[in-house]
């Protein structure tokens, strides 16, 4: 015959206590994935909703810091929770985190939020700050492991130097990156060295992976840092509410690179291109001033010329001047030339262009 | 900015004004070929430490994990 081992008689307080204790061991942490229904905050410091399934039904419990995300009836969401029975004998989770599942739910997610955000002037384009144009401390965070920051990196060297780049290595997705990130931010924003940019980097991933990017508090840290900041998550495509508040936002880690420092092989082609062009411009200018002095000859050339040609009508007139006064053409006229005193009895000398002769002066007379 | 990239953008700013020489009203002759000459070793020192200056990174030992 079976001996009876006699049952422990609980007062209800214990029994309340060694359920929960039970909990505790068998179930520290668990994930439960359902719809959300009956949501509600009470005293803006409590929020309240059941999660379900077609069949089953939990009461959730948590507080408004802990709801990273927006929810809302109807949504697929999965919680990190404890189980616990309440003193008055309910059953409920009580909640660690919420995050949408599913992409339907997630976008839902992004929408309320970026709403939320957006009506605050957090997305504001006043509110952006200018990069500096070469920073010589930058602070990087991101997983080190991640294809993203190998990207980031190579392009960086590749384009420039001299940069100190500090790196917070945290994780970049799942459910502690958003608080690793913004940790990582708080402390780059309170070192005494402190960095002239602040790259938040990551590559691409399906929704579900990128969507610590658009945790509430983590959005907020990005806005609050008085570091400027620039953010380069997944690929062009994706969009994320930490690019949309960024001071600048880049479509992949690699464009952060480009964005963030000028490319000095294109400097040094371009400082190149500048020498060489001198050289044709001093072959320019010598051409241009042998032109200019050729110029200048032409004119004298041609100013001489024209003086000699003067000169040689003034010369032609003269001589033909000379020529009217040759005596052998007045002569040849019909005149004749006298020699000789014009005083009576003295004899002159006559000459015609044909003879010479002799006469003696009989009369003279005053005119 | 840092130092080294601070001598850079001098040697930048000194070889464009030696450009804007060859364009500008004081150009002659004379000096051109000394003046290309400077231009030339400005560009090649440009280079040359552009293609020196490496970058420096360093990993934060904090841990950013909770309760750390």
């Amino acid at each position: 015959m079976e001996k009876s081992i006699p049952q422990p008689i609980f007062s209800v307080s214990d029994f309340i206590a060694v359920v929960n204790q039970t909990f505790d061991y068998a179930y520290p942490t668990i994930e439960v994935e359902g719809e959300v229904a009956s949501f509600k905050i009470n005293q803006e410091k409590f929020v309240f909703f059941d999660i379900k399934d077609k069949t089953g039904s939990i009461s959730c419990f948590m507080t408004v810091w802990q709801l990273r995300v927006p929810i809302e009836d109807g949504m697929k969401v999965i919680v990190t929770a404890s189980p616990k029975l309440t003193q008055w004998g309910k059953f409920s989770l009580t909640v660690k985190l919420v995050r949408p599942s599913g992409e339907g739910a997630l976008k839902k997610s992004f929408e309320i939020l970026k709403a939320k955000l957006s009506s605050e002037g957090l997305f504001a384009p006043e509110r952006k700050r200018q990069l500096p144009s070469i920073p010589g401390h930058i602070a990087v965070i991101s997983s080190t492991q991640a294809a993203g920051y190998a990207d980031f990196i190579k392009i960086l060297d590749d384009r420039w130097g001299g940069v100190e780049v500090s790196v917070a290595q945290v994780q970049v997705q799942g459910v502690g990156a958003p608080d690793q990130i913004i940790k990582a931010i708080e402390y780059f924003n309170q070192v005494e060295h402190l960095p002239e940019v602040l790259v938040i980097i990551r590559g691409g991933g399906s929704a579900d992976d990128l969507s610590a990017f658009n945790d509430e508090p983590l959005v907020r840290a990005i806005a609050s840092s008085r570091v400027p900041t620039l953010v380069g998550v997944g690929h062009e495509t994706d969009e994320s509410l930490a690019d949309l508040v960024a001071d600048v936002r880049a479509s992949t880690p690699s464009n952060a690179a480009q964005i963030l420092v000028p490319d000095k092989n294109e400097i040094i082609r371009s400082v190149n291109f500048k020498v060489s062009s001198l050289l044709p411009r001093v072959d320019q200018m010598i051409t241009q001033q042998a032109q200019a002095i050729n110029l200048i000859l032409v004119t004298v050339m041609d100013k001489i010329e024209t003086a000699i040609e003067e000169r040689k009508s003034v010369i032609g007139n003269l001589k033909n001047v000379l020529i009217q006064l040759d005596p052998n053409k007045v002569l040849a006229r019909g005149y004749a030339l006298l020699r000789g005193k014009p005083v009576v009895g003295s004899v002159i000398e006559i000459e015609t262009s044909k003879v010479i002769m002799e006469a003696e002066v009989k009369y003279v007379s005053s005119k | 900015m840092s130092v080294v990239n601070k001598t850079i953008q001098e040697k930048t700013n000194e070889l464009a004004e030696l450009v804007a020489w060859f364009d500008g009203d004081k150009f002659e002759l004379e000096a051109a070929l000394d003046k290309f000459k400077e231009a030339e070793k400005l560009a090649a020192e440009i280079e040359k430490d552009l293609n020196s200056l490496k970058n420096e990174i360093m990993i934060v030992k904090k841990k950013f994990s909770s309760g750390e």
